[in-house]
């Protein structure tokens, strides 16, 4: 928990930590798209060469990027497992009361465990190349047609910004609560489920009053440092286009194009041999 | 960039804060809990005032007084001739007093300390280039410009402290009011604010209202103000103010350690000076005869 003091920004100097928040933010979108869209392995093999491509860019090293997969591997493989026994085809392998294994069904869940694990490795790109300011002032501006609505987008920013900035120090409070408690006996890491989770009451509690305590002075520290003073507002971080970006959406845009291309099998350009189906299915 | 601030100061010097006559109380429901009873002062630019006093004397409420976060049921407080009350400048009077609180980290915005200082600016609508050149003063002031792009979790209190006094700073407002700022951190993060703001009072010329409940960081004002039960008990400059042991004690305060030795020495017959530090102490037992 204690490195997480600018999230999960990962500070490099590489092509695309100095791409614009906005482009990055736009392209994480259209690869969410992408993965989402893609049905067969041949395709999936071009969006997994787009991460890695990605990655190698960003110079961020291999072991972040599986640290990051660490996280959801629990996911994947409860999805895995529930798409494995209850997806229905026609190759059945293996069948008892409702549960059964067919050929198809192995390569939809392996499909589906990666489609989890690309869009985790694809998104955590743009938090480990993007400060929280960059990310919160990034979002701000992309909501601007919301802010011709009287949305207050700038609020919205500011409050996401706070809260980037108040997770590590909530958190640094939890294990000082927790190290209070523990010194008067309580015990976290024995016990069943429940009563791991009654144990935690104890520390919720103290929690929310601090973060209320917090919360009131934070609101003062904002008045007085004149928030919403003026709706002329002015900005320090500006963000501008550059080159860079150019390329960035232009390599993604190819990969986008051979991504549908070899999804949709070249629009049916050619028939697939017989003993590849399960690459082009 | 260094003077922004007008060397104007001692008993020549405008009056920037006057506080008339102010009565201000908590009410909730039916309960009344005093804050500050028929509080006059004033205070003259470029002065360092001490606000001193025991928890509950009011000291806070009259922080809070002036830069108008709560406004006087009676009476009226005046910054550089803003009525406190008058709704449409209170953002032009923020900017003018600005405030620093206890605890640094719940007065940071940003996860890097350069957006965080560039927050003040922003809000008052300064031109970007103008945030820059603001960023770069106020991280000098408070000789932080080495961390201008760090994030504030790795720092220790005074240096948390310290940032949170330059987010002000950014501002340029003409008064700095540190209300209990230094009483969450240890003695070396204490020295250290002590020590950044007298050097902004006295290289800058920058107003400074302390309020502590600390004796020892009233040494160095040019006037203290002694609150207890909501009201300025004593007003002076600080040798008046701490031989006036009556007073002190009946504030509940804590005289310095050399303080209490001469003035206990003094009651015991031996002719020896007052005492505010321990080198004037020193001093003052040497020439005993």
């Amino acid at each position: 928990m204690r490195d997480m003091t600018l999230g999960q920004y990962y500070p490099a100097d590489s092509f695309t930590h100095k791409l614009d928040p906005r482009v990055k933010l736009l392209l994480v979108i259209a690869f969410i798209v992408m993965v989402f869209l893609v049905k067969n392995l041949i395709a999936y093999s071009a969006i997994i060469l787009c991460v890695v491509i990605g990655t190698l860019v960003s110079r961020i090293p291999l072991i972040k990027v599986l640290k990051s997969i660490k996280g959801i591997i629990f996911l994947v493989l409860f999805t895995a497992v529930l798409n494995l026994i209850f997806h229905k085809g026609e190759t059945v392998l293996w069948s008892w009361w409702r549960i059964t294994i067919s050929v198809e069904g192995i390569f939809f869940s392996l499909k589906m465990a990666l489609r989890l694990i690309l869009l985790v490795a694809g998104t955590t790109l743009l938090t480990y190349t993007t400060t929280p300011t960059g990310l919160t002032d990034g979002m701000e501006s992309l909501m601007y047609p919301l802010k011709l609505i009287k949305v207050p987008t700038h609020d919205i920013a500011v409050i996401m910004s706070i809260a980037l900035r108040f997770i590590p120090i909530l958190s640094e409070e939890v294990d000082k609560i927790m190290m209070a408690q523990k010194a008067r006996g309580a015990s976290f890491d024995t016990g069943g489920i429940v009563k791991r989770a009654k144990a935690l009451l104890p520390v919720l509690i103290p929690l929310f009053v601090s973060a209320f305590r917090r919360a009131d002075e934070l609101a003062l520290a904002l008045d007085a440092r004149c928030y919403n003073a003026t709706p002329n507002r002015t900005r320090y971080q500006v963000m501008k286009l550059s080159y860079r970006d150019v390329i960035a959406v232009l390599g993604t845009a190819v990969f986008l194009v051979s991504v549908i291309a070899l999804n949709m099998n070249f629009w049916g350009a050619y028939v697939p041999p017989e003993n590849l189906w399960w690459l082009f299915s | 960039m260094n003077d922004i601030y007008s060397p104007e100061r001692g008993a020549g010097a405008h009056e920037i804060i006057k506080v008339e006559n102010v009565s201000y109380d908590y009410v909730s429901g039916e309960q009344v809990s005093r804050g500050v009873r028929g509080v006059s002062l004033t205070v003259r630019k470029g002065e360092f005032v001490v606000l001193l006093g025991h928890n509950g004397s009011g000291k806070s409420t009259l922080a809070k007084l002036l830069n108008g976060f709560i406004v006087p049921a009676e009476g009226k407080v005046t910054v550089e001739g803003i009525d406190t009350r008058d709704d449409k400048r209170i953002y032009e009077l923020r900017a003018k007093v600005g405030m620093v609180f206890q605890n640094a980290d719940n007065q940071m915005v940003a996860s890097v300390i350069e957006n965080d200082i560039a927050f003040g600016p922003e809000n008052l609508g300064v031109p970007r280039d103008e945030i820059e050149k603001r960023i770069s003063w106020a991280l000098d002031a408070v000789n932080m410009s080495e961390h201008r792009r760090r994030s504030p979790n790795k720092l220790s209190g005074g240096q948390k402290q310290r940032i949170a006094i330059a987010a002000i700073l950014a501002m340029y407002p003409d008064v700095l009011i540190l209300d209990e700022s230094t009483a969450m951190l240890d003695p070396k993060g204490r020295g250290e604010i002590m020590e950044t703001i007298s050097r902004l009072n006295k290289e800058k010329g920058l107003t400074v209202i302390l309020i502590t409940h600390y004796m020892d960081e009233a040494i160095a004002a040019d006037r203290i103000f002694v609150m207890n039960e909501g009201r300025i008990i004593k007003e002076g400059k600080p040798r008046e103010v701490f031989s006036d042991t009556e007073k002190i004690a009946e504030a509940k305060l804590e005289l310095p350690v050399a303080s209490r030795i001469s003035a206990e020495l003094r009651r015991a017959g031996l002719d020896i000076p007052f005492a505010l530090t321990d080198e004037e102490l020193a001093e003052g037992l040497c020439r005993l005869k």
